[in-house]
């Protein structure tokens, strides 16, 4: 066995009473649970099909270091630039994992959202998490999500009650600080849409200081009928961090999910998002774009289920590589036997901007059924040497030619990010300033 | 002073001889018209003063100002004055026209060390410019001839033309795909855009641009070399009888 579960079996097993939730016997129940399966199947490795790219050895070999203390003596100033709004702006705050009340900012929230701590919560109210225990997903490649499981620290709570209507975007944001020793956070966020619901949750991923840590962060989404959600993933941290992060939702008939996911941080970053199309109706768009430099590691897998008829998603997955990093996309649309009435499209295009960048972008549809419209797409380029000559004639720069070329690829993913103020707060911190006028 | 001079220059375009000596001066203030058959080397002629890479100079020499052009870079020959307009220009989807001017009239700005415009004063600027081209306001906003017409294209860099305001601006078929009407428009763009400050090189098919925007001076660009220069007589000529008659008179 590796360092890495060794360490997390011996947290467990002398903190577990320190866990939220301990006392209430199905999240302890489902702690134990998690914690076995994990020691069972261990950390996923490169022969798993589904981790073939993801190098997670290093991670597999450190011990890790959990933090439990409150927050450090944090104030908003700062976190400004990693805060979408920081006057007026809803948003839970963690900092190292753990909620800081007095940097976050929920009070005027309208009646009918409840946001907490995921902690308070198991402590307060066990019970309201108790539906969600078991819809975790199961599998041998779910290794790092049954550790999430077992010694989730916080994380964020919001549960929005049928026919409200969030009108403002509400920030989770998970900052981790600098430590001598790298630290591992485990966030588990729950969101709980309410039939014909609106909202947006923009969950945003960040760093003060350049060192390294470990994120291992685990999102349940849960759209019930009619509720339109969408959700922002921004993964902003330290190109020395790691960060290995599941978004699971669960939609209800007639429910929407946009999901977006903008990436540039990381040494190494795994992101899976699983979308279970359940109820009929349901629609999903899940969008993503990533920008890897230097020896970055990018790796993105989704898998689309369509379990009812009359089910649709659309996707469109764009990656962007230079120096020496290395992109994953797979993108699996799984349409099982008897559903009807189904379309799905996929996309994935990705621009390579030097000979020693590498993607692996991978479609993979699942079609076990004849009702199905359904179309995809891949493409692998470089920059256009017409534009670049292009953009020379008219005075720029290759650096600026290139930055200009790069946020062109990239603008059609950002330009569909509403309201303005969302898209430019995206762009400014993807560094893609000007790109969406 | 002559803005442009070249003198018997020999290009290549890979490792194909395209241009075999073409000799031709502008002087400050003169617009000269460009014409050939298909193939003579107009387009490589315009590209290789613009410094595409694919363009290489074998020999012969081309002045700018009287400093030779051939080390100088693309963008910084733009920076210095040089303009080409495109006779196909690229279309850049997620680029706005807006970004686009504004990166290439500060990077002039820079260059001179001036200081940028800030956007506010960059579209009030810009504002007077796309009204006289007839452009709608969000023009600016569309990405850089993504899904324009032949003709729309065309009028976006006459637009890039008249903010960048060279010294010496090549306008490559700037007058194909036009209707009369958006014919009329650009020959009122680059009428306008003539001072004494200013050299420009047109090329084109049709003496019915030339009709508006009367030249200085005629050249006749065949096999890669200049076979005939003249006055607006000999556009006439050309648009009556062809090429025919100057292929008898080389061979």
């Amino acid at each position: 066995m590796n360092a890495f579960l060794e360490g997390c079996q011996k947290q467990f097993s002398e903190q577990s009473a320190h866990l939220p939730g301990w006392n209430a016997l199905p999240i302890r129940n489902s702690r134990q649970e998690a914690m076995q399966r994990g020691a069972q199947i261990g950390l996923p490795t490169p022969q798993l099909e589904t981790w073939k790219y993801t190098p997670t050895r290093t991670l597999a070999q450190s011990r890790p270091r959990f933090h439990t203390e409150g927050c450090v003596g944090l104030d908003l100033e700062d976190l400004e630039p990693l805060l979408l709004d920081r006057r007026e702006g809803h948003r839970l705050v963690f900092i190292n994992g753990l909620l800081s009340r007095s940097l976050s900012r929920w009070q005027d929230l309208p009646a009918g959202v409840r946001v907490d701590s995921m902690a308070n919560l198991a402590r307060q109210a066990p019970s309201l998490l108790e539906p969600c225990l078991d819809r975790f997903l199961t599998g041998n490649d779910q290794g790092f999500a049954e550790i999430n499981h077992a010694l989730w620290l916080d994380g964020a709570f919001v549960q929005i009650s049928p026919g409200v209507c969030l009108s403002k975007p509400l920030q989770l944001l998970f900052v981790t600080t600098a430590f001598q020793e790298p630290i591992v956070t485990l966030p588990w966020n729950l969101v709980l849409a309410g039939n014909d619901t609106q909202a947006m949750v923009i969950e945003s991923y960040a760093s003060l200081g350049r060192s390294s840590h470990f994120t291992n962060a685990y999102t349940t989404l849960m759209l019930n009928a009619g509720a339109r959600l969408e959700h922002l993933l921004m993964l902003t941290e330290t190109t020395a961090a790691q960060h290995v992060g599941t978004v699971q939702a669960i939609q209800q008939a007639r429910s929407h999910l946009d999901s977006r996911i903008f990436s540039v941080g990381g040494a190494l970053t795994r992101q899976d998002v699983q979308i279970m199309l359940a109820g009929e109706g349901s629609r999903c768009l899940q969008e993503g774009v990533f920008l890897a430099g230097g020896r970055q590691h990018m790796d993105f897998h989704t898998w689309l289920h369509h379990l009812r008829s009359d089910t649709r998603s659309e996707q469109l997955f764009k990656g962007i590589l230079d120096g020496q990093a290395h992109g994953v996309f797979n993108g699996v649309v799984r349409v099982p036997q008897g559903v009807k009435q189904i379309r799905a499209s996929q996309k994935t295009a990705n621009l390579l901007l030097s000979d020693t960048a590498e993607i692996d972008a991978k479609p993979q549809l699942e079609i076990h059924s004849d009702a199905v419209q359904c179309n995809h797409g891949a493409s692998v380029g470089t920059l256009d040497p017409d534009a670049l000559f292009y953009l020379h004639s008219r005075g720029l720069d290759l650096e600026t030619a290139r930055r200009v070329l790069v946020h062109g690829f990239a603008a059609e993913l950002l330009q569909r990010v509403q309201p303005a103020a969302v898209r430019e707060w995206v762009a400014q911190r993807l560094n893609l300033e000007g790109s969406a006028p | 002073m002559n803005i442009l001079e070249l003198r018997n220059l020999h290009v290549t375009v890979m490792n194909k001889p395209i241009l075999n000596g073409v000799d031709l001066s502008l002087k400050a203030g003169e617009l000269h018209a460009l014409m050939g058959p298909n193939g003579s080397g107009k387009s490589t002629l315009a590209n290789v003063l613009a410094g595409r890479p694919e363009c290489r100079v074998t020999a012969g020499q081309m002045l700018y100002r009287e400093r030779d052009l051939w080390p100088i870079s693309p963008e910084e020959r733009a920076r210095e004055g040089i303009f080409l307009g495109f006779q196909n220009p690229v279309e850049i989807p997620g680029v706005s026209n807006l970004r686009l001017l504004k990166e290439a009239y500060n990077a002039q700005r820079r260059h001179h060390r001036q200081p940028e415009l800030d956007a506010v004063a960059f579209r009030a600027h810009l504002r007077d410019r796309t009204a006289q081209l007839g452009l709608p306001e969000e023009w600016l906003l569309r990405p850089v001839n993504a899904g324009f017409s032949g003709g729309e294209k065309k009028r976006n860099e006459l637009l890039q033309l008249m903010l960048l305001e060279p010294r010496l601006a090549i306008l490559d078929e700037i007058d194909s795909g036009l209707d009369i009407d958006a014919l009329t428009l650009v020959a009122e763009g680059i009428n306008a855009l003539r001072s004494t400050e200013r050299s420009m090189l047109l090329i084109t098919h049709y003496p019915r641009l030339l009709d508006q925007v009367p030249p200085d001076r005629v050249h006749v660009l065949m096999g890669g070399r200049v076979m005939l220069s003249g006055g607006m007589e000999l556009a006439r000529k050309l648009e009556q009888q062809g090429y025919g008659w100057l292929e008898e008179m080389v061979t």
